[in-house]
């Protein structure tokens, strides 16, 4: 089947959020804070509003309902309220009839700030003066499992560093916000999330969120980086404040600077087994730079913290995290949540240990994959399939490229072949799906038909992962309609949640299966009345009602002019607070083995080949699904080779394309990708969420393979030229211990108190920092 | 974006002529001044479109080298059979650079041309002197991984981009310019100027003076000649560092040498010093990275390892040797 935007979006002719134009419309420009920290001692917007074409200019002053929102704190305002707390932070909006009058507009409006020290570092935030009433620490949490301090014969501890990434979506933030006449307003935004949106608008605007209407515009790709309030809230207010349709574009540069990045984190893991390679124990602090505001900073360090153990069982352990508030930009959500950093530390670990044991990277692996009914360090039993072994032993039956291909260093052929050494890396991971820690994970969707052609109405924002495509195959497959229409999401039906966290194939396609599964019914029960049959024996095939297998009508034709609908909301089963259950809806398993070749002369990379090989469920759309894991892989290599969004400090060096490197087509290896599949129970044909675990696996597997090649530790992503030319990197200390067995076993307790600060970390070797 | 005036003069006297006056510049394939209207960091009162008045063909020169008129494209110049055999090095370093499409668009003279990658120099909410003399150099402390190690002052330690130009530096290719008071040829390597004080101007050329042409002398050793490139990506990504060599080896003996050096200098780096400790030496690994360290004696690295650019030195000294070592290769087997 085909993408319904597929060919639109190649063609050119889709239509995206920066498309969108109304008769009369005004245009937005925010003014940012120059600084990454300052009092705001004077806003004075006079010579601004005076200029001919502009019809408004908001400052703090200017924001009638509440001037904090934000995803999980409410700690952010709308706009800067007598402190700028990062470099970037909107402090006026204008709105102006065209967008050089806007600009010019922003350019007169006079600030005055009081520059105070910016703090940039994490892990002396978390102890420093508050920034903000809120605090510094967005979230410590702490737990144990087992007793930590068993040990096996050996020993190895490291720490990591993982880079600032910016999900580099291609189109820039933009949104359109109309007035209503009901004295509401209508915004069109590219978004992943309607109703949150909706919700933090109507905060700020006072208005009561059913006069709050969002309709999901044309989106160029999301990757966790629209989940938060951008323009959004900005649009709106000036829309009211104007009566006006008011249209908000960033540029590239706003992009970087407005938008939520991955976390920034360092790792430190000790990782003791016994002589088969068995993990004995694991011990793990990590610390993410959170930046000026919450975002999602309280729920992505829990992430990292509980999937530190990685996808293998661990009896005892004892975990630890902080996410901290700095003066840097703002991180949030993006594409793996807090699970590419952990799966970076974890990995790397299992190979120090296998090349301590001298065992085979696949075969520690293997030792200590978890199985279903296994417990997890966080309590929670793993009940449905935990395919670690399969995806391992699936991976290992495809087989290596052969040698010699594309040297390094691209189109300049920079590379002599004597230098180039081929390098292989193995890495395995799980990343948990959908929401957690008792957040609920749910969706609706209306479906009707009408003459054989089905609509499905559904507020899940497409923002290229394919829901469009899925909807449509469900209602093809379930109700046998000839053509389907999958209308504009909004906030008129009720929420699908975010697209994110790999979860709208199970929740809003598992809210149109059930909707068409009631259409059906409600059809079939409709001609079994109408022809005195038994409704029992009716069922759909080819697009046909059949009774007991003998076609009878067309669905076309079943009930002409007749429309029949459903709505059915689907939610998983709850999740709960950490340690007390069941914290994840479930987990995907993925294992990447990469080749690169290596210019060990140069430190020049070329990854060559990435094989992979995912728990998926079950496949629903083989194309999409390769589509997943390729776009996947990709932005993980360019994670561990060169994307970082460079702060120094509090200021992005790079917030821009030519100095923000995002893998080309030259860079993207070949992929090979095979599937396990084993039906995730509870799911429609059992499908699961399949678009962060390709990422999280590609990050450490192409940092193995270059350490292969290289020999060198290279204990942080991204890799650079200069860290392998010049071997810079701090290798693991391996420890021969004496084993000491658990003192106590099972149970998972949470520890309210820090055991240290950040800063403090322990060792049992010699170096541990 | 500052407004301007546009001019499109009926041949290259003309278009001297209107350029004199200061606020003017020229347009080549606009694949980077175009960039800078936009940005803020070029705001000219006239421009002056010269794409189709200089030539835009190659020819052989009496004395057996070539003339590559202005308006030449980076891809035709690649593409063409003679710059491919007789001038590798060049060809080579062309196609490192950009892309195809840009390529397709950018000239022979506004490549040499193109200002500096310093992210400050771009982002003009940051004082550089570079942009306004006077206001500071915002890269020294701040992020200076692209940034020079040989030849920088206190006011600038910008690099010069272009990847051509390190190896017309390395041709002794020559200049050939138009000006309000007639014609005058300036070696390539006399072309740009170091930072000094005056970090704003990167070239000797004076208001109007255009590029009609580039010259590359007959230079029968350029056949065995190379360009290296070190990025942090495949494609489209400026060269951490590069060197353009060519290379004559006989009986293991250094006939003849010319260097250049890229990404390391405020210009294309000629690195005289290395070609002279080379001259009449064994051509061996062992000599190169001796050359390497004689003309990075002087280097003066940016402080710190991952924000600085220490790495520079070793990395270029690596290319060197590796460039030389492979063109050695290539005539003694
Ligand atoms: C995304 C991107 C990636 C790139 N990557 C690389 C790379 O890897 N390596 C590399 O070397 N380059 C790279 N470039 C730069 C590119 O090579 C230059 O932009 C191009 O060569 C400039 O040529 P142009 O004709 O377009 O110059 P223009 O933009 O027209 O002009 C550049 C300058 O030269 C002046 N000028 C133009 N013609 C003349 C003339 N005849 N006489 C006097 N002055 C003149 C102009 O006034 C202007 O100051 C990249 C550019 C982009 C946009």
């Amino acid at each position: 089947m085909r993408r319904p935007d597929g060919q639109a979006k190649v063609r050119g002719e889709f239509s995206y959020a920066g498309d969108l134009h109304a008769e009369g419309m005004l245009h937005g420009v925010t003014l940012r804070s120059p600084h990454p920290h300052a009092r705001l001692l004077r806003i004075d917007t006079a010579a601004a509003r005076a200029l001919p074409g502009v019809h408004a200019v908001l400052t703090a002053a200017d924001v009638p309902g509440d001037l904090h929102f934000g995803l999980t704190l409410r700690d952010e305002p709308v706009l800067a309220d007598g402190v700028v707390r990062y470099a970037g932070e909107p402090v006026a909006v204008v709105a102006a009839i065209d967008p050089r009058t806007a600009r010019r507009a922003a350019r007169a409006i006079v600030v005055e700030y009081e520059p105070l020290p910016a703090q940039t570092d994490p892990t002396l935030a978390a102890d420093a003066e508050p920034l903000h009433a809120e605090g510094n620490v967005y979230r410590h949490l702490a737990y144990e499992c087992g007793d930590p301090r068993a040990r096996g014969v050996v020993t190895v501890e490291n720490t990591y560093r993982i880079g600032m990434q910016d999900p580099a979506f291609l189109a820039p933030e933009a949104g359109m916000a109309t007035p209503t006449a009901d004295g509401g307003v209508r915004l069109e935004v590219a978004t992943q999330w309607l109703h949150s949106d909706q919700r933090q608008i109507a905060w700020a605007t006072g208005l009561p969120p059913e006069k709050v209407q969002v309709v999901l515009a044309g989106v160029g790709g999301a990757f966790g980086g629209r989940e938060d309030v951008t323009l959004h809230t900005h649009a709106c207010l000036l829309a009211l404040a104007t009566g006006r349709p008011v249209k908000m574009e960033y540029t590239r540069e706003e992009s970087f600077l407005a938008h939520r990045q991955r976390h920034p984190g360092t790792i430190w893991l000790r990782h003791s087994a016994d002589a088969s390679g068995r993990v004995v124990s694991v011990e793990g602090r990590v610390v993410l730079d959170g930046g000026a505001y919450a975002s999602t900073s309280p729920v992505v360090i829990a992430n990292t913290v509980t999937l530190l153990q990685g996808p293998y069982r661990v009896d005892n352990g004892r975990f630890e995290g902080w996410s901290v508030r700095t003066n840097n930009p703002s991180c949030g959500a993006m594409r793996g949540f807090g699970v590419p950093q952990a799966a970076f530390a974890h990995e790397s670990q299992m190979d120090a240990l296998a090349a301590a044991l001298d065992l085979d990277p696949l075969e520690i692996r293997l030792r200590n994959a978890l199985r279903r009914g296994d417990t997890a360090t966080f309590g929670q039993r793993f009940t449905q399939p935990t395919p670690v072994r399969e995806v391992i032993e699936g991976l290992r039956a495809v087989p290596l490229p052969p040698a010699g291909g594309k040297l390094p260093g691209g189109v300049g052929r920079a590379s002599s072949p004597g230098s180039v050494r081929r390098g292989v890396g193995y890495a395995v991971t799980m990343k948990n799906l959908a929401f957690s820690e008792g957040h609920v994970d749910e969706s609706t969707a209306t479906v009707s038909l009408r003459d054989g052609h089905a609509t499905v109405h559904c507020a899940c924002a497409e923002v290229g992962q394919g829901f469009v495509t899925v909807a449509e195959q469900v209602a093809r497959t379930v109700l046998g309609a000839d053509t389907v229409t999958v209308t504009q999401p909004d906030t008129l039906i009720a929420s699908a949640g975010s697209t994110s966290a790999s979860r709208q194939t199970m929740a809003s396609g598992t809210a149109v299966h059930r909707a068409c599964v009631a259409v059906r019914d409600r059809l079939l029960a409709r001609v079994a009345r109408e022809r005195g049959l038994d409704a029992g024996l009716l069922s759909i095939q080819d697009g046909a009602v059949t009774c007991d297998g003998t076609p009878l009508v067309d669905v076309a034709a079943a009930t002409p002019g007749h429309t029949v609908r459903a709505t059915e909301h689907f939610a998983h089963p709850p999740t709960t607070a950490l340690g007390q259950g069941d914290v994840y809806v479930g987990f995907a398993f993925s294992a990447q083995r990469a080749v690169v070749d290596v210019d060990v002369e140069l430190g020049l990379v070329s990854v060559v080949q990435i094989a992979s090989c995912q728990d998926v469920g079950t496949v629903v759309n083989p194309t999409q699904l390769l589509g997943q894991i390729e776009g996947g892989i990709v932005q993980g290599m360019g994670l561990a080779v060169m994307e970082e969004v460079v702060v120094v400090d509090g200021h992005i060096t790079n917030p821009e394309f030519q100095d923000y490197l995002i893998p080309t087509i030259v860079d993207a290896p070949e992929v090979v990708s095979v599937y396990v599949t084993d039906p995730q129970p509870g799911m429609p044909h059992g499908w699961k969420g399949v678009g962060e675990p390709p990422l999280c696996t590609a990050v450490p597997a192409v940092a193995a393979a270059v350490r292969d090649a290289t020999g060198l530790p290279l204990p942080s992503v991204p890799i650079r030229p200069e860290h392998i030319a010049l071997g810079i990197g701090t290798p693991p200390t391996v420890t021969r211990t004496t084993p000491r067995p658990p003192a106590t076993t099972g149970g998972t307790a949470l520890s309210e108190e820090p055991a240290d600060r950040p800063g403090t970390w322990e060792s049992e070797g010699a170096a541990g920092h | 974006m500052k407004p301007f005036d546009y001019a499109r003069p009926g041949d290259v006297a003309e278009a001297v002529r209107v350029a004199t006056l200061p606020g003017a510049v020229f347009l080549g394939g606009g694949t980077n001044l175009v960039d800078h209207l936009k940005l803020g960091v070029a705001r000219p009162d006239l421009v002056v479109d010269v794409r189709t008045l200089t030539s835009r063909e190659v020819t052989d020169t009496e004395d057996g080298g070539l003339r590559a008129g202005a308006a030449v494209t980076n891809s035709e110049l690649a593409a063409d059979r003679r710059v491919r055999e007789r001038y590798p090095v060049l060809a080579q370093a062309l196609l490192a650079g950009a892309t195809g499409q840009l390529r397709n668009t950018a000239t022979t003279g506004g490549n040499p041309l193109q200002r500096t990658r310093c992210v400050y120099f771009q982002d003009v909410t940051t004082p550089c002197n570079k942009r306004e003399p006077g206001t500071g150099c915002s890269a020294i402390g701040g992020t200076t991984r692209n940034h020079a190690v040989l030849g920088a002052s206190q006011a600038c330690i910008a690099t010069h981009p272009s990847d051509m130009a390190v190896a017309l530096a390395a041709l002794d290719a020559c200049v050939q310019v138009l000006g309000p008071t007639g014609e005058r040829t300036v070696p390539f390597t006399e072309l740009h100027r170091l930072p000094g004080d005056d970090p704003s101007r990167d070239t000797v050329l004076e208001q109007g003076e255009l590029i009609t042409a580039m010259g590359l002398p007959p230079l029968p050793a350029a056949r065995t000649s190379a360009y290296r490139k070190v990025r942090d990506r495949a494609s489209y990504a400026f060269a951490l560092v590069s060197v353009a060599a060519v290379l004559d080896v006989r009986d293991g003996v250094v006939q003849d040498v010319r260097i250049a050096l890229g990404g390391v200098a405020h210009k294309p780096w000629r690195a005289t010093r290395a070609e002279q400790a080379l001259r009449g030496g064994p051509a061996t690994p062992d000599a190169f990275a001796a050359a390497a360290a004689e003309e990075l004696a002087d280097a003066r690295p940016q402080p710190g390892i991952d924000g600085g650019n220490g790495f520079k030195v070793p990395l270029v000294t690596r290319t060197l040797v590796a460039t030389l070592r492979d063109l050695t290769a290539a005539q003694e087997g």
